[in-house]
């Protein structure tokens, strides 16, 4: 197992590191950078932005401002940002902890619904309940989220009851601790509301289409012979054994958790990494830009390594083999 | 504790079936008839034999009894009545009730009756806690009492363990503990033999007889050998299309003279008979009609012994009249698998050939005979170049196998379940003639042409080259894959199981038809079984293994003098089963 576990994390680092090579060659590939926009600027001479260039590095050959790069990220500083002249670390990571705040309770609320769920509507397949998952389904589906935060905000203006937007009352760094925590909360709701919508669905079909495989099988036939009750046949006999592609979802759930957010921070103007990615591209702001693809990364190789584990402790085949 | 919570009008009667009727929709549309108009009782304690070919309703009726019908069958008309309580109308809490606690079912594969991620105590614990309360120690007790029942001497590690770490024999065991640790005072058994091995059946065969004693359980039997009845049931009833064509003691079901009846009780003289019939084997295999049937066997031994050394001593002779060089020889094969456990770096390695030397000549048939485990499958695999060994050599004439060309043309192998081996969406004649499109030989209508007369040749009905793989029968299915071997001309065809999954009449049919074949083109065969089915009119010579080594080299007629523990123990095995054909070893 260990073993096992070492080989895994092996390969996740030789992934980022490739990762991380790719994304320097690309972004050599497209023109220009953040400074050559300075050229059409006729306020600025063309020997400050060459000083510019050579100050920032830029002019370096690529092999060079690579292996600057990853001694500052050894620093722990992912490089600078342009626009803001600071490392970029200190700028994802207030950042990257809000998409969190978002994504996490999110992602967590979508397995909690989706499971049951899709549980019970292979239980009852072709029968009303399953048609009626299946057509909520599909109109969430067919939903884009944009349409949804559009529709949440919407919400928020009528009723009154909701903020429209952001993560903070005005002026709630003043208040106590728990009131600040009920505002937080207060904006939570209906951001998180619509990426559970949007990533429901699928986790649900999903969870519906491996169990109804395995309620198939023979030997869930024999076990219902034995007379187990209906419940321990669902959730005791049938889920386990439907786990593994689960498994495998679940882990890429984990590596979506900066990512499955992104448009709604953007339209629900939620601090996190959306935006700033946002800007940041737009900028032409490299190591910002870099910096989060690599942490999206880094959540791909968590997760997958996650899933890993889960598999080896829920399926006793695959210990087997690894 | 026997615990049908009913009350019964008639004492005697536990079970009792009247006019049932089951129909199947198939994905096609149309309507199969799986069940129709049967009727028949079971008293207290007596035991019940159902007897009937591959699709004659038998498991249709053993699901309809416990209600666990498919969802595209549906019970069209009758009704069951157990210790007078109607079946169809018990709500489902009652019915689940029964389930297991009243009404048990074991069934076919072992293997696909446990589940696979949860360990096999688990699975019996969940059965004890539907049907009682307990704790967990009271649970604990009640199934290492079940699994020493069943003969575990360690049900401890077999309580941990989950499905794939036992051996075959070892989860049919564990599934009958599970069926059961409840005590049913009525055991529906769907094929629980058909899967395991000669030695391994025998055990399990003596296991149920024991619970049906001690437990004092009624039970329906339901089979295809006919040979396992004598031991178990009180009564046969044969099934034919989904109704009772015959029913009385199983003596009295041999003298019937309906051919579908006899093809079931005595499935070898289907071989014998054609085989005279045909011209190209009866000469080769002599007088082999005067072969008692299984259920004579003791009356007739000392009659036919001579016909049958006959036999068997020409068919040995006869390849040796052919060329010096074996078709295959095998020199020191060796192979080990690694397993490695959980959480540890214990390794437990598992030698499968143990410096195995074979050879076999052109025109022979040669069988591979073993428990389950003892490492013929993987002979068959090294061979037909599926599997590399760690050490020896494979010649095919004399000519060591190419390493580069691991898959030799003159090699076919047709395996256990052909229903997986063939590709369902392609149709028989290109499933046939894939072979030669990948040999790239041929044009298309000659590929085709040579589809349509293999097709012949297998006794397949041509005007069918365009349907599907999927839409043909199990038996039609085991044809299409000989077909397709046989496309590519081979010298040597590796048999690895492949009648187990059928039922005896067509296993007997499947034989002749090879027997006709090598006949024919002089094929040679290389039989794999873990049975003895018709071993001593098909092969004449019998390779014992076990444990990956090569026990012993006899015929079929001097296994039973054989002085090696493990033959005489397959043999014994097989004696107690009344496999058909193996009488002419006596």
């Amino acid at each position: 197992m260990t073993r096992y576990l070492l080989r895994r994390l092996g390969h996740g680092l030789l992934i980022l590191f490739g990762v991380s090579l790719l994304l320097f060659i690309l972004q050599q590939a497209a023109p220009g950078d953040f400074l050559s926009d300075m050229k059409l600027n006729s306020q600025i001479s063309e020997g400050t932005a060459k000083a510019l260039r050579a100050q920032y590095g830029v002019d370096q050959p690529l092999p060079r401002r690579y292996g600057r790069w990853m001694l500052s990220v050894a620093k722990g500083e992912l490089g600078y940002s342009f626009a803001y002249n600071v490392s970029a670390s200190s700028l994802l990571a207030p950042r990257v902890l809000n998409t969190l705040l978002l994504s996490v309770p999110a992602l967590a609320i979508t397995w909690i619904i989706a499971v049951p769920l899709g549980v019970v509507a292979s239980a009852w397949r072709g029968r009303w309940l399953d048609r009626f998952f299946s057509a909520g389904t599909s109109l969430a589906l067919a939903m884009p989220d944009l349409l949804l935060a559009l529709l949440a905000i919407l919400i928020a203006l009528r009723t009154h009851r909701y903020p429209v937007g952001g993560m903070h009352s005005v002026g709630a760094q003043d208040w106590g601790w728990f009131a600040r925590m009920k505002d937080l909360g207060w904006h939570m709701a209906l951001p998180v509301a619509v990426v559970v919508i949007g990533s429901v669905s699928p986790i649900l079909r999903q969870v519906r289409s491996s169990m109804i495989a395995v309620l198939d099988s023979s030997y869930m036939r024999a076990a219902e012979g034995h007379g187990l009750r209906k419940w321990t046949l669902l959730f005791r006999h049938a889920l386990p054994a439907a786990a593994n592609p689960l498994i495998s979802l679940f882990g890429l759930s984990v590596a979506m958790l900066l990512s499955v957010t992104l448009l709604v921070e953007v339209v629900m103007s939620w601090p996190g990494i959306g935006p700033l990615l946002l800007e940041s591209i737009l900028s032409r702001d490299l190591f910002v830009v870099i910096g989060a693809v690599m942490l999206s990364t880094l959540l791909l190789v968590i997760g997958n390594l996650i899933a890993d584990v889960l598999l080896y402790a829920v399926d006793p085949r695959i210990r087997v083999q690894a | 504790m026997s615990s049908l919570n009913v009350v019964s009008p008639n004492p005697e009667q536990l079970l009792r079936v009247s006019g049932l009727s089951v129909e199947y929709r198939s994905a096609s549309g149309g309507i199969i008839h799986a069940v129709r108009d049967l009727d028949l009782a079971i008293g207290e304690q007596e035991s019940v034999g159902v007897l009937g070919a591959s699709g004659s309703g038998k498991s249709s009726l053993a699901a309809a009894l416990l209600r666990l019908l498919p969802a595209n069958a549906e019970w069209v008309a009758g009704d069951i009545q157990i210790r007078g309580k109607s079946l169809s109308t018990l709500p489902r809490a009652e019915l689940r009730r029964m389930r297991g606690a009243g009404i048990a079912l074991i069934s076919q594969e072992p293997a696909l009756a446990l589940n696979p991620v949860l360990p096999v105590g688990r699975q019996i614990h969940d059965v004890l806690q539907a049907h009682f309360t307990l704790d967990q120690t009271q649970c604990n007790e009640k199934s290492v009492a079940m699994l020493r029942a069943v003969g575990f001497d360690d049900p401890e590690r077999i309580l941990r363990a989950y499905p794939h770490q036992l051996s075959g024999g070892e989860r049919q065991r564990a599934a009958i503990a599970q069926a059961l640790v409840c005590q049913p005072a009525f055991l529906i058994a769907d094929e629980p033999l058909s899967s395991l091995d000669a030695v391994t059946q025998s055990e399990v065969l003596r296991l149920l007889q024991r619970f049906r004693r001690e437990l004092k359980m009624a039970m329906l039997f339901i089979t295809h050998n006919a040979g396992v009845l004598s031991a178990l049931a009180d009564r046969v009833v044969v099934m034919r299309a989904g109704e009772i064509v015959a029913s009385g003691k199983l003596d009295e079901l041999g003298r019937n003279p309906d051919p579908y009846v006899r093809s079931l009780i005595h499935p070898e003289e289907a071989l014998t008979a054609s085989n005279a019939a045909s011209t190209h084997g009866a000469s080769t295999r002599g007088d082999v009609r005067n072969f008692p049937s299984a259920r004579t066997y003791a009356a007739t031994v000392s009659a036919t012994s001579m016909n049958s050394a006959n036999f068997a001593e020409q068919t040995v002779r006869m390849p040796q009249q052919e060329g010096s060089t074996p078709l295959l020889e095998v020199v020191g094969l060796t192979k080990e698998f690694t397993q490695r456990g959980f959480l540890s770096r214990k390794k437990f390695t598992v030698r499968a050939l143990d410096a195995v030397d074979l050879s076999l000549r052109q025109g022979s048939a040669v069988a591979v005979i073993g428990r389950s485990g003892s490492g013929k499958s993987t002979l068959a695999r090294v061979i037909a170049g599926f599997e590399r060994a760690d050490e020896g050599q494979v010649l095919l004439q004399g000519v060591p196998k190419e390493k580069s060309q691991p898959i030799v043309r003159e090699v076919q192998m047709i395996f256990q379940d052909a229903g997986t081996a063939l590709n369902t969406r392609f149709t028989a004649a290109e499933s046939i003639y894939e072979p030669l499109v990948i040999a790239g030989q041929g044009t298309e209508l000659e590929r085709r042409q040579r589809a349509v007369q293999l097709m012949e040749e297998v006794g397949l009905d041509p005007d069918w080259y365009g349907r599907p793989a999927g839409e043909f029968s199990g038996g039609q299915k085991q044809r299409l894959a000989l077909a397709r071997a046989l496309a590519a001309d081979p010298k040597l065809l590796i048999l690895d199981e492949a009648f187990s999954g059928l039922d005896l009449p067509l296993q007997a049919q499947m034989l002749r038809l090879l027997l006709d074949l090598q006949s024919r083109h002089g094929l040679t065969y290389l039989l794999i079984t873990h049975d003895l089915n018709f071993i001593s009119l098909f092969a004449s010579e019998v390779v014992v293994m076990d444990e990956g080594r090569i026990v012993e080299r006899t015929t079929p007629l001097r296994m039973r003098e054989s002085s090696q523990s493990v033959t005489q123990q397959l043999v014994r095995s097989a004696e107690r089963m009344h496999a058909p054909g193996l009488e002419a070893m006596a």
